[in-house]
């Protein structure tokens, strides 16, 4: 036995037992614990093995930079891989295992890696696993991935709820120490909107470890005291268990709320995490500073924690580190140690302090060695003695912890996220935080002050400020009276000379001293370089305890001053975050919101069969009772539709109003065909192309008033097209005097095709739409028989004589319900979006699976609506450059197969007969196909270079993916109707 | 054949009838003369000068000039002509009565609810009575207004009125939360 729980003492309940469990084994510990102050207080040291080395590990901190104590939580779904045990808070029930061991965590086979780790240096990975290359993917990532790393994930779904929030505040306080408590207090009562986030469950940072009384108590009962009050301000909100992760643009920081990180049993109604999004008209950083480990050999045993953790867990937790412990020091930190070991009668092996001479006093009896070293510690998986060295004497002395100091390095990581380079202090010997301009400050330890009064005094000071600069009053608050105080002041030793064993400078990538001087001797002593060639830094702690003494070393391998060698780059997040809280409510169903058309009921009840198309669902078919498969379904729609009539619902289309005496010139502007002349009451294809000459989207232009036009996109460029237009109107011709709106949204809009489309459109429409009161491309408005206004435009896609309808869309499903009555007797039925491609491709129509991007007016069939006497629109100049003109460019052409038993499919190629399957001899693409009833066979649209002039030629679809070839005939595109009798009939 | 056309809202067959309503309700509104204005070139302020609200519509911002407005007093058929009218030359007027829907969110919760979902600060500081944006909900892009110090309107696109109900239903999850269409 070592380590224990003190009799007294600790701000842990005593009267309260929680029961946890520990690789099976039953624990107990007290409200108050985390997880690693409960283990540490029934003496488990031992808690898991190294990353590469499989070397024993245990608790080297007392927070969130904690490199080794990492432990699964949970088990089967809600397993919790790498949780850090210096943060975890113990609950009743909670379950840990320890990671990265086999077949157990006292024999770990993995172990054998530290025998033959001369030959697992850095950069080992790099050299060995050259060659053969095609081994990388199938033997050495696999072997590596088994052997080294921590934590395990697990495949099944994520059975947890997370949510993601917003926060809006005047001051964000990071980090409820003294400084932070200060700040927000001053904050507070000067009555700004506050946010203090602590990561701890409980606030008060350094004062709940801190002994100095301040203000005549306890510092935690001060501490109590502050927080109650800023708890009563209305105008604070205080977020426990929140770790603020990350500064970003307009000063927002992301932060993550273990909500419920801390029960066995959770309530359903609140997410497990919640990411926060807090918008920050000023922030704080009163992050603190971290305590430096040493690097000695021997330095990651179980047992030898930093000095302040040592003290931490006796003060806050009631827990001592060992029965005898050795202190390793090069400052005044370590000499706080031993007064806070020896107040509560823990014995000191000794105190080595690696500066000769110091004003600092060890607590009396306490032996003393000045000017000494640790240069070895023996033990297994536990300390059991150091190795002491003093000129060159060395002394074996038992032990059964190390607490080590090497000095203080501010926590500036929030300050450094966005582009910002630490600086250098001489002074401090430390990286200090940059100018990040007034939105960003630190205070406190975290700005290089570190005794208790500076703390309080830079915090009420630096929130004086921002109350002042926002335009307010400053309350001030007096700093209450601190007893005997230590001042942390160090001389900095980045590596203790003279190791008998692997000095660990990266605890959780196993990285060496040895590691680092190899990295400066192969060239790579740039700490970028040297980051990635040693693995330093870059494992899940991202080397917060482990990378300011590697640029130490560094500057002393290179000769240099660590001002030369500065840090490698901060980046979010500063701890990690879980996936599902970054996923927040967005999962499922909610990944993307589902939009549903005007006539979604109608389908519905209609019997269609629904697919998604970008976020709409559509109506896909529409089965009759006794079909067995789709192409039933649509063969018989299509026939329906080209013998009687049929309804299909097309209100996804995005739809815009545009208004202005510019409107037309607008437009003009916007389609490449003639829109200016386009008479009131008349609709006209248009097509759109963008700035580079080839095709945007396409639909229909329909002028309903001088200066009132009506158009419509393609659904899946709605969006898209608006945004164009926003931006044509606003930057490239804001002059135009013209308006517009989406309003997709507000008429349902059906197709009614089909030789009898126009008895069954009359019998519910008011006005007279004959073929000679209504021709082909009318478009206006009308009313329809029961007094309802509503839109109706000829046009057609089918190539049948077609309309479109467009009501309110509240009453869409009503009109399509009387559309469908009237049409009864004419035999009409619904059709969906399968056999509106199946019309639309007999008719020869194109839809995006044409007009791709790559495709000119010219290569679509549509070169004659180029209107090439417009003074400009978009899309003219560059239509007209090298290579858009090519006499050999893919043009539209269709396809009629010539193996009645064989299909084709979309993105199948073209070769010439005879030639060899090879995109070397390739011709052009199948665009879309089908299996036309109609025609009674299958046909397609597609790309042909020089197509136009080839009509007739048997080619050959070359089906790559499915192994097939098959002969089919080049034709005309328009298969159906090339005369448009149906269309004008 | 009898011609007589009942308007379907996009919610129905969405919310069922609720015993009673809870701390915090989201109320759909059934019907709602909804038109959008947009000023003429030019011609903002004089657009502004007439649109203000009064009893029998509410002017709400939703760009530069543009306004969403909202009336119970005219009926939708009527409220577009209507403000055509009045307005004049200075602006243009889009009927979206069918384009909309309105829910009203109200409760104690009803600020901390909508922060779940959207950026926008809404404290009474920030964001009084009678201010209006347009914001962005998860995905989803809607027009936002405070009616009250813990009543907010939403205004979204009827496509996609459903799923933001199921949004709102799980931005309160740990919100006592009821939905059900407005009485009136």
């Amino acid at each position: 036995m070592s380590a224990f729980r003190l009799a007294s003492g600790g701000l842990v309940d005593r009267s309260h037992t929680l029961r946890f469990t520990f690789d099976g084994a039953s624990l107990t510990g007290h409200a108050g614990d985390t997880l690693a102050s409960a283990l540490l207080a029934n003496d488990r040291l031992l808690l898991g093995r190294s990353f590469k080395y499989h070397r024993p590990r245990g608790i080297m901190t007392a927070g969130p930079s904690e490199p080794n104590g990492l432990v699964t939580v949970g088990s089967g779904a809600r397993r919790d891989p790498n949780t850090k045990a210096t943060v975890a808070e113990l609950y009743d029930g909670l379950e840990a295992r320890s990671q990265n061991r086999w077949p157990s965590l006292a024999y770990d086979i993995g172990a054998v890696n530290n025998l033959m780790s001369r030959f697992l240096s850095a950069g080992f990975y790099y050299k060995t696993f050259m060659w053969p290359a095609a081994f990388w993917e199938k033997v050495y990532e696999p072997l590596i991935r088994r052997a080294a790393g921590l934590g395990r994930t697990d495949l099944p779904r994520d059975p947890d709820a997370y949510e993601k929030s917003w926060a809006h505040c005047d001051l964000l306080v990071v980090g409820a120490g003294p400084a932070g408590l200060a700040a927000a207090l001053v904050a507070a009562r000067s009555g700004l909107r506050v946010i203090l986030a602590e990561q701890d469950f409980v606030l008060g940072g350094a004062l709940l470890s801190e002994t100095a009384p301040v203000g005549g108590e306890p510092p935690y009962v001060f501490a109590r005291r502050v927080v109650e009050e800023l708890q009563n301000s209305p105008n604070v909100t205080l977020m426990p268990r929140t770790t603020v992760f990350g500064w970003y643009d307009d000063n927002v920081f992301g932060a993550l709320e273990r909500v419920q990180k801390d029960v066995a049993a959770l309530d359903a109604a609140k997410p497990v995490e919640r990411l926060w999004r807090i918008v920050a008209k000023h922030a704080i950083l009163a992050t603190g500073a971290e305590e430096r480990p040493l690097v000695f050999g021997g330095n990651d045993r179980p047992g030898i924690m930093t000095a302040s953790a040592v003290s931490t867990y006796a003060n806050r937790f009631g827990v001592a580190a060992g029965k005898s412990v050795a202190i390793f020091t090069n400052g005044s930190s370590g000499y706080r140690t031993a007064q806070d070991l020896a107040a509560r009668g823990v014995e000191i092996a000794v105190l080595i302090d690696s500066r000769a001479a110091s004003g600092d006093v060890a607590p009396d009896g306490v032996r003393l060695v000045r000017g000494g070293s640790i240069v070895d510690t023996k033990g297994r998986q536990r300390v059991r003695a150091v190795v002491a060295d003093r000129g060159g004497f060395e002394e074996l002395i038992g032990c059964d912890a190390v607490a080590m100091s090497g000095g203080w390095s501010p926590v500036i990581h929030l300050a450094c996220q966005r582009g910002g380079k630490p600086v250098w202090s001489e002074a401090l010997q430390a990286f200090m935080a940059p100018e990040a301009g007034p939105a960003l400050v630190t205070a406190g330890a975290a700005a290089g002050h570190y005794r208790l009064s500076e703390c309080f005094d830079d915090g009420a000071r630096k929130a004086s400020a921002i109350v002042e600069a926002i335009g307010r009053q400053a309350v001030g608050i007096e700093r209450p009276v601190i007893g005997e105080e230590t001042d942390p002041s160090f001389t900095a030793l980045w590596h203790v000379p003279g190791a008998k064993s692997k000095a660990f400078v990266d605890f959780q990538n196993d990285v060496h001293t040895g590691d680092l001087g190899l990295a400066v001797r192969e060239g790579f002593g740039h700490v970028e370089h040297a980051k990635r060639y040693t693995t330093g830094g870059m494992a899940t702690d991202q080397g917060k305890l482990g990378n300011i003494n590697a640029i130490g070393i560094l500057a002393g391998m290179r000769g240099v001053s660590p001002a030369e060698v500065g840090t490698t780059t901060f980046r979010p997040f500063y701890t990690p975050v879980s996936f599902g809280a970054l996923a927040g409510t967005s999962v499922d169903g909610h990944a993307m919101p589902i939009r549903r058309s005007p006539l979604h009921g109608w389908a519905a009840r209609n019997g269609a069969v629904f697919i998604d198309a970008g976020l709409w669902y559509r109506s896909s078919w529409f089965p009759k009772a006794g079909e067995k498969t789709w192409r039933e379904s649509v063969d018989r729609e299509v026939r329906t539709v080209r013998e009687n009539a049929g309804l299909c619902d097309v209100s996804t289309l995005g739809k815009i109003e545009v208004f202005g005496p510019d409107a037309a010139e607008f437009l003009s502007r916007l389609y490449c065909n003639p829109v200016l002349k386009l008479p009131v009451g008349k609709a006209r294809y248009g097509l759109m192309l963008r700035e580079d000459g080839m095709v945007y989207d396409d639909g229909t232009v329909s002028r309903l008033g001088e200066d009132h036009f009506f158009v419509t996109t393609t659904t899946a460029l709605a969006g898209g097209v608006l945004s164009h237009m926003e931006f044509a109107a606003q930057v490239l011709w804001p002059d135009l005097r013209v308006r517009f709106l989406s309003v997709s949204d507000q008429w349902a809009q059906m197709s009614i095709a089909g030789p009898k489309a126009r008895a069954i459109l009359q019998a519910v429409v008011e006005d007279d739409i004959s073929n000679a009161a209504f021709p082909f491309l009318a478009a206006r408005a009308v009313r329809l028989k029961g007094n309802l206004k509503a839109r109706l435009f000829r046009i057609s896609f089918s190539g049948e004589l077609a309309y479109e309808l467009a009501v309110p869309a509240g009453y869409g499903e009503a009109v399509a319900d009387a559309l469908m009555r009237a049409g009864a007797p004419h035999g009409i039925c619904a059709y969906g979006v399968e056999t509106l491609n199946v019309l639309r491709l007999e008719k020869g129509h194109v839809t995006h699976a044409e007009l791709d991007g790559r495709v000119t007016p010219d290569d679509a069939g549509l070169g004659r609506m180029m209107g090439t006497s417009k003074p400009d629109f978009i899309g003219k100049r560059l239509s007209a450059r090298f290579g858009l003109t090519a006499a050999d460019r893919a043009q539209l052409v269709g396809l009629k197969v010539l193996e009645p038993e064989k299909d084709i499919r979309a993105g199948a190629h073209l070769l010439k007969d005879g030639a060899k399957p090879s995109t070397l001899n390739d011709q052009g693409w199948v665009s879309s196909a089908c299996f036309s009833p109609t025609l009674g066979g299958h046909i397609a649209l597609a790309f042909l270079k020089s197509g136009r002039e080839r009509y007739g030629e048997k080619i050959v679809v070359w089906d790559q993916l499915r192994g097939v070839e098959t002969f089919a005939e080049v034709c005309d595109p328009v298969f159906v109707d090339r005369e448009n009798t149906k269309l004008m009939a | 054949m009898a011609y007589d056309y009942q308007a379907v809202h996009a919610l129905d067959g969405m919310i069922g009838a609720i015993a009673e309503r809870r701390a915090n309700h989201l109320s759909v509104h059934r019907t709602m003369a909804i038109a959008m204005v947009l000023a003429g070139p030019g011609q903002t302020a004089e657009a502004a000068g007439i649109l203000v609200s009064n009893g029998e519509f509410e002017a709400r911002f939703s760009g530069p000039g543009e306004w969403l407005v909202l009336s119970q007093v005219h009926a939708p058929e009527t409220l577009a002509a209507e403000l055509s009218v009045r307005l004049g030359g200075f602006a243009f007027v889009v009927d979206q009565s069918h384009g909309r829907v309105v829910l009203t969110l109200s409760g104690p919760d009803a600020a901390r609810i909508l922060a779940n979902g959207i950026a926008v600060d809404l404290h009474a500081d920030a964001f009084p009575v009678g201010r209006a944006a347009n914001v962005l909900c998860n995905h989803l892009s809607l027009n936002l207004v405070r009616t009250g110090d813990q009543s907010f309107d939403l205004v979204v696109m009827r496509s996609f009125a459903g799923a933001l109900v199921d949004d709102l239903k799980v931005m309160a999850r740990s919100h006592d939360l009821s939905v059900d269409f407005a009485t009136r």
